[in-house]
């Protein structure tokens, strides 16, 4: 039993599959009728965003550069499977194909990033992230106000319609199941010379050169991984809700994201689900209900205190706990070892 | 057999604008030798170093670097190419990634021998992780080498400036270096440390074969260690001897100390 | 000939518009050393004083503009001294994402302050112009362009040539070093979100007439205001201010002449493109870094 512990204890890989079991009792919990339907939709919409914060984080965290352009790329994701299977592509080959499209927008910025710096690169992706809003809007093929994706068909072989209730419970399943891999993915990209390359290079540039890392080729791959989770995050959007709307992936979206990384804690895998925890769920799950309008303001004020007080991000408050717990058991040692004498 | 020529520095003159920093520069190191490079501050000692490394592109002059076949000239490489030569050097304010461990500082300095890519990381493949583990293992051998092996798993950041100066060494030695050059590797150490630094200088020379071109201003220092020192003077080469007899040239003391009018 | 000179004055009011508020970033960015996204809400929550002043209490409009300055020069006081201040030591991501936090907050009180119709509010000068070559100069856009361009002059000035310029000049370079040499940078940068809240406030009550008053009235004029910045540079304070012309003119003609639905994508990859060979913007240099 220990021993078993331990195993989890010591593999974050473990970590995120067991957090992976946990998270789909929300599919099930809805069909037993524990919780309502609209929690589950709560849970896919914390799911997508937590795809899409592990690539910001390795983008703003490991790499040290910025994007406020993410929302774009959402956008890229969900309207690109909307498009490539509305003109009759199967669902795997719509992904591939979007897939390729927001790489290639990545490897853009990617570039580009080579010539710019800070502010002005932050600025330089909000441009992207700008025009490609336009884009949404204006062209036709993107129907005005959005796609409707409908049922999709996974391998040609099973189709999953989102307004029957066990089907959409078996495709929030597929969303748990994306975001178990894409927590390793990171995972892994970061613990390889690639994610000690992007931390050399986002601390020193010249370090990093001098010890052969290729700043182009990891300017590239930062974008371009960031690029990808986002453009993933959007997939999943489109195909847990099966609509892919055009209006709303905007600069203020692209600024949540960032929020949800640094509230959560950069640089920590789990933080990014404590982030969008906190910054979306929480407004979602209890703060309309209990509050009202007044969440927005709630919200607000929690990411500024949250910065204030955890400028490391709120996972560092697991530390503090274990840190507390620790002191309370040090004092009832005290009190045990001080008692037989009294 | 006698040690030949490593580095080949050929009327190296590097401008900035107008002010000429490095001017027709010439000097050699031979393998396995441990030379500085002195010079009053401002004399163009680390653009020497930036040159070397090609930091800057646009020096006139040659710079040769011995390879199997003959002489490389560096300014056909990138700059990220240069440690494939075997030039590897640190930086006079400790340039490591605060946020990660020692070992992994460490193993940054091993990024050329990575061979496998993004992909197969990501997929955890066999080759990646045996290479993973190899370069680890050598890692740990050289973080043994330089007595910090116990630190391995602690943060940079946190590691007092000695110790970091000596993972910024550690760094050096992961890449089979044929060159290692030293930005100020005693700047800001105490005397015992100090000391520990030149004992280890010599451990490396011995262990890695490896030639050493510092800079230093600890003259000390370089006068204990050094085979041979090379005195420069706003940019210009001045004199090239043993310790003993640069401390008695006329003009290395007068850059130092100026003129004697009288 | 008639359209191309009417453009030419909307462009100077859209121009006026984009320029306070990019130099009411600037400000901030050079002072506080953060991208400040709240701009426009901060604009929008006095405009909203100000047509609740207008149409609820039936105040003069004159009056009302001097008042809802004078709420915009309190508004970044608070959000400075509240806010930012404390947030001193955080890194400049984390501060950047505490001026969302103030955009929410000034979102979510919005309603509960001024209910949720959308409010109007009038020109300064309701009617009147000057007839040229078939288009009409309004004496408002008169009025509004003027007193932009009058006022950001006016702090200009004050920032080449006074005593508290030359503090807001020395903060903005090194913050560190002012403070060790006795400059009150705490007060430069109280007074720089002061500044900027009261050049937000006027752009929006530029664009309320036409734009109405409402959460998103002004964000468009902060995105393009952000984009005057990088095109000017931030380096300078009136990089930022060119910028926004150059970018209301570019825009409007671009929508007008060539494509009004992909005008605005035509100028962003133009910016874009440029900024790829200028990457400080046009009145930048790049800083010289040292290995």
């Amino acid at each position: 039993m220990t021993s078993w512990l331990k195993k989890i204890q010591q593999s974050p890989r473990l970590q995120f599959i067991l957090f992976g079991v946990l998270l789909s009792s929300m599919a099930i919990l809805p069909l037993l009728g524990v919780v309502r339907s609209s929690t589950m939709s709560i849970y896919a919409y914390i799911i997508i965003y937590t795809v899409v914060a592990l690539g910001l984080n390795l983008l703003l965290g490991f790499s040290g550069l910025i994007s406020l352009g993410t929302a774009g790329f959402m956008g890229a994701g969900a309207l690109g499977i909307g498009v490539f299977m509305n003109m009759g592509l199967p669902f795997e080959l719509a992904v591939v194909l979007t897939l390729l499209v927001s790489a290639m927008i990545g490897a853009f910025i990617g570039l580009f990033s080579l010539r710019v710096n800070s502010i002005y690169l932050a600025i330089a992706t909000l441009f992207v992230g700008e025009i490609l809003r336009q884009i949404y809007s204006q062209v036709a093929i993107f129907g005005g106000e959005g796609i409707n994706i409908g049922p999709v068909r996974f391998f040609g072989l099973i189709e999953l319609n989102r307004s029957l209730r066990p089907e959409r419970s078996l495709i929030f399943l597929i969303l748990v199941i994306v975001l178990v891999v894409m927590m390793i993915v990171a995972y892994n990209i970061v613990k390889s010379s690639t994610g000690r390359a992007l931390m050399a290079m986002s601390r020193s540039e010249n370090a990093a050169q001098a010890m052969g890392v290729s700043i182009l080729k990891y300017r590239l791959t930062a974008f371009i991984t960031a690029t990808l989770f986002a453009t993933i995050g959007g997939i999943l959007y489109g195909i847990y809700f099966q609509d892919a709307p055009t209006r709303q992936w905007d600069l203020n979206l692209s600024l949540f994201l960032i929020a949800m990384v640094v509230v959560g804690g950069i640089k920590s895998f789990f933080g990014m689900f404590l982030g969008v925890f906190i910054v979306h769920g929480l407004s979602d799950l209890f703060l309309k209900d209990w509050l009202g309008d007044v969440s927005f303001i709630f919200s607000g004020v929690l990411i500024i205190v949250v910065i204030l007080f955890y400028p490391y991000g709120t996972v560092h408050i697991w530390v503090d706990f274990k840190r507390f717990l620790k002191y309370i058991k040090s004092k009832i040692d005290k009190r045990k070892g001080v008692t037989p004498r009294g | 057999m006698a040690n030949q020529t490593l580095l080949k520095i050929e009327d190296v003159t590097m401008r900035f604008g107008g002010l000429i920093a490095v001017n027709k520069l010439s000097f050699d190191i031979k393998e396995k030798e441990i030379v500085g490079l002195i010079g009053p501050n401002g004399a163009g000692k680390t653009t020497v170093f930036n040159c070397i490394t090609q930091f800057y592109k646009d020096y006139e002059g040659k710079i040769l670097f011995k390879s199997t076949d003959g002489y490389t000239d560096l300014k056909e490489k990138k700059i990220t190419e240069i440690i494939d030569q075997g030039i590897v050097r640190t930086f006079q304010n400790v340039e490591l990634v605060k946020d990660l461990s020692v070992l992994d500082n460490v193993l940054i300095g091993a990024h050329n021998q990575f061979k496998s890519q993004i992909f197969s990381h990501i997929l955890r493949t066999k080759k990646a992780k045996i290479e993973e583990e190899t370069l680890r293992k050598k890692a740990m051998a050289v973080l043994e080498f330089m007595d910090i092996a116990h630190l391995k798993d602690l943060y940079v950041g946190v590691q007092p400036y000695g110790i970091q100066k000596k993972i910024e060494i550690a760094r050096t030695l992961m890449s089979n270096p044929k060159l290692i050059i030293l930005d100020e590797p005693a700047a800001g150490l105490n005397d015992s440390e100090t000391d520990e630094l030149e004992a280890l200088i010599y451990k490396i020379k011995d262990k890695y074969n490896a030639a050493i071109l510092l800079i230093e201003h600890d003259m000390g220092f370089v006068m204990n260690i050094c085979e041979r020192v090379c005195a420069i003077n706003f940019g210009k080469f001045i004199a090239m001897d043993s310790p003993k007899k640069i401390q008695k040239h006329k003009e290395v003391q007068e850059a130092y100390l100026g003129k004697d009018d009288a | 000939m008639t359209s191309f000179i009417r453009i030419f004055f909307n462009s100077l009011q859209t121009g006026s518009v984009i320029a306070l508020a990019a130099l009411g970033i600037v400000l901030i960015f050079r002072t506080s050393r953060t991208t400040n996204f709240a701009q426009g809400s901060i604009g929008t929550l006095n405009a909203y004083v100000a047509a609740m002043l207008y149409s609820s209490w039936g105040l003069n409009i004159w009056l009302v503009a001097f008042l809802s300055i004078l709420t915009a020069f309190i508004t970044g006081i608070v959000i400075d001294t509240f806010i930012i201040r404390p947030a001193a030591r955080v890194s400049p991501i984390s501060k950047q994402i505490i001026t969302l936090g103030i955009i929410l907050i000034i979102v979510g009180m919005l309603p509960y302050l001024f209910g949720i119709d959308p409010m109007t509010f009038p020109r300064f000068i309701r009617t009147g112009g000057i007839p040229i070559a078939g288009a009409t100069l309004t004496y408002n856009t008169i009025l509004t362009v003027s007193v932009s361009l009058i006022l950001m002059l006016l702090i200009f000035w004050f920032i080449q040539y006074t005593k508290w310029g030359l503090a807001i000049r020395v903060t903005a370079s090194d913050e560190q070093t002012s403070k060790l040499m006795g400059v009150p940078t705490k007060t430069v940068t109280m007074f720089s979100w002061a500044t900027a809240a009261i050049l937000g406030t006027l752009a929006a009550l530029i664009v309320a007439p036409t734009a109405g008053v409402n959460i998103n009235m002004l964000l468009d004029v902060q995105v393009s205001a952000f984009f005057a910045g990088v095109l000017g540079g931030f380096q300078t304070f009136y990089g930022a201010v060119i910028g926004a012309y150059l970018i209301a003119f570019a825009r409007n003609y671009t929508i007008f002449y060539i494509s009004d639905t992909w005008g605005n994508v035509f100028v962003y990859l133009a910016i874009l493109f440029f900024l790829y060979f200028k990457p400080y913007g046009l009145f930048g240099k790049k800083p010289t870094k040292k290995v």
